[in-house]
């Protein structure tokens, strides 16, 4: 028997051999019933009309769909733009708070605070903000006697998506850092005091260790951010509902829309199918990256 | 030596501009959420003013009494509560046997990494994906508009972070430890129970607590799961009465800061196991 602790005790009772399995089965069963059932669910429904037919129509709809088309490339820009700027944004503070600094605990746990709050919240704090009228951006500069009729942010079709940005950028900056800052106390001191002995500079040693040693925590980061970022919902939903007119559409929205405002229920399922598939290339990807990274000596 | 001192010279010098760029991050995390507090705070009058009142405003009460009192927020806080609650007592207790299994059994076929890889991918899934199936399976199960389909979806979105985070600390408890206590007599569960479940209490409550958060914090399945007054959570609850046209921002902002108030309590009690949870372990704080 090898179950692993019990080498060498030959004759295990029955049960005990069944342990482990036992053990795993609840949670094996419950993540059957709420991930694999729902998607082979998903992609039955995908599968056929209202009527119940075999059908490739929702597939061969999303070619023509020109909102999903839209919907897909805002969701891009998203991703993108909130994950760069949270990135640079995250690297910076986290560099700052890993130099010699009084308070660090304070100064991180003070940082930390828009991560920790509910998205639905988050989206109500942004819409006083930004609101037009009297929101505390537009009502300051107002009272500077600044014309604000062109600042129309999340309720003008122009600046919406960037502000939804910003808000995204604001909330979830601290993730980066966080994760950046443990996995620069995570770098030992003798590649930096080396580089001091060799006289290198400040960009040398940033570019040469700093960055070479911190890549597995930047992956994982990037990983996990652009994860959630393609599947951004909720503040968006709270902010704008994915308007003006279709502004701030993203996909995960057009998909709730499709199923729950329009129950096309099989169209719905089509488009979340293909967003499951972009995002599982997107993080093989990163998992590559990963382990190759791991594999160099 | 000479650039030791060159550093040191350099670095007083760089000193003040840290810390001013340190306080200028600072005030950008906290001024968005001191606002909404003022808001929640000041009468209606001094919520539109221009310029805006940041400190000289009477505080009032009115907005939480109107929030609590006359609608039915704190119905949503009790509803929030329990399905939070139970749901992480239910991940725990599940979720804790298979992570123990997997950090301690070794399975024919390398069945044990296979299961926990796809366990910790499950946690990868877009919640947009499963909505639609989820949604019709409550539905013929008669459960929409229910606190047992909520506890049941959350029960399953939080599992995987149990067992990720769980299996990390049994496998930082050396073997010998049921071991010694397997060879006095107990059983397997019984050197579970008492011996082993007491050394990773700090990382039970730590995962438990990110289970709460993560519970409480939760919108899309419990918007699409409830939509009666008996049923919704607190996030639900916010954002149906801010999508309506005309808002209430004073009971809206009390009510957001009521929601976040248990969240900043905890998360600050976890600040250790931050980095650990928030990147599944694949990051050491």
């Amino acid at each position: 028997m090898r179950l692993g602790a019990n080498v060498g005790e030959l004759r295990t009772p029955w049960h005990e051999r069944a342990l482990p399995y036992l053990l795993l089965a609840p949670a094996v069963l419950v993540l059957l019933l709420l991930t694999i059932y729902p998607l082979i669910y998903a992609v039955t429904v995908s599968l056929q009309t209202r009527s119940g037919e075999w059908t490739l129509a929702n597939f061969a709809r999303l070619f023509s769909d020109r909102f999903f088309g839209v919907a897909l490339l805002q969701t891009f820009i998203y991703t993108l733009a909130a994950l760069i700027a949270e990135f640079l944004l995250g690297l910076g503070l986290a560099l700052l708070l890993d130099s010699q600094i009084r308070a660090r605990n304070l100064f991180r746990a003070l940082l930390l605070i828009p991560m920790m709050l509910p998205p639905v919240v988050v989206a109500v704090i942004w819409r006083l903000i930004y609101n037009p009228n009297f929101g505390a951006i537009n009502g300051t500069l107002k009272s500077w006697g600044l014309d604000t009729t062109k600042l129309t942010w999340i309720a003008g079709p122009q600046m919406a998506l960037p502000s939804v940005i910003l808000v995204d950028v604001w909330q979830w900056t601290p993730f980066m850092f966080l994760i950046l800052l443990a996995g620069l106390q995570a770098i030992p001191q003798e590649p930096y005091e080396a580089a001091m002995i060799d006289g290198s500079s400040a960009w040398q040693t940033f570019r040469h260790i700093t960055l070479p040693l911190l890549k597995p925590a930047i992956l994982i980061a990037l990983l996990l951010r652009t994860m959630d970022l393609l599947r951004i919902f909720d503040q968006i939903f709270i902010l704008t509902q994915g308007g003006p007119g279709f502004a701030t559409e993203t996909i995960s929205l057009y998909i709730y829309k499709t199923a729950f405002r329009f129950f096309d229920f099989g169209y719905a399922a089509a488009m979340s199918f293909v967003l499951l598939v972009l995002i599982n290339f997107i993080s093989i990807g990163y998992i590559r990256l990963l382990k190759r990274q791991e594999a160099k000596p | 030596m000479n650039a030791e001192r060159q550093r040191t010279k350099k670095s007083s010098a760089l000193g003040l501009m840290k810390y001013a760029l340190l306080i200028v991050a600072v005030l950008a995390a906290l001024l968005p959420v001191y606002w909404l507090l003022t808001i929640s705070l000041k009468s209606e009058v001094d919520q539109f003013a221009v310029p805006p009142l940041w400190f000289a405003f009477k505080p009032t009460w009115a907005h939480y009494y109107e929030t609590f009192f006359v609608r039915p927020f704190g119905r949503y806080l009790l509803t929030s509560s329990i399905v939070a609650l139970t749901s992480t007592a239910l991940a725990l207790l599940i979720g804790t046997l298979a992570a123990y299994s997997l950090a301690r059994f070794t399975l024919p076929a390398n069945l044990h990494e296979r299961i926990s890889f796809w366990i910790i991918s499950t946690r990868m899934f877009p919640p947009i994906v499963t909505i639609v199936p989820l949604f019709l399976m409550m539905r013929d199960l008669r459960l929409l508009n229910t606190l047992p389909a909520l506890i049941i979806v959350y029960t399953g979105f939080n599992l995987p972070f149990v067992v990720w985070m769980m299996r990390g600390f049994f496998e930082e408890l050396p073997r010998d430890l049921e071991e010694a206590a397997m060879v006095d007599g107990d059983s397997r569960m019984g050197a579970l129970v008492r011996v082993i479940l007491p050394l990773v209490a700090p990382g039970l409550a730590a995962t438990a607590i990110f289970c709460l958060i993560i519970c409480w914090n939760e919108f899309l399945f419990a918007l699409i799961l409830t939509q009666t007054d008996s049923a919704i959570t607190m996030p639900v609850g916010i954002a149906g009465r801010v999508t309506q046209y005309e808002i209430k921002w004073g009971a809206m902002s009390a009510a957001g800061v009521v929601a976040m108030i248990p969240i900043l309590v905890f998360a600050l009690a976890v600040q250790r196991y931050l980095v650990r949870g928030l990147s599944l372990g694949a990051v050491k704080g």
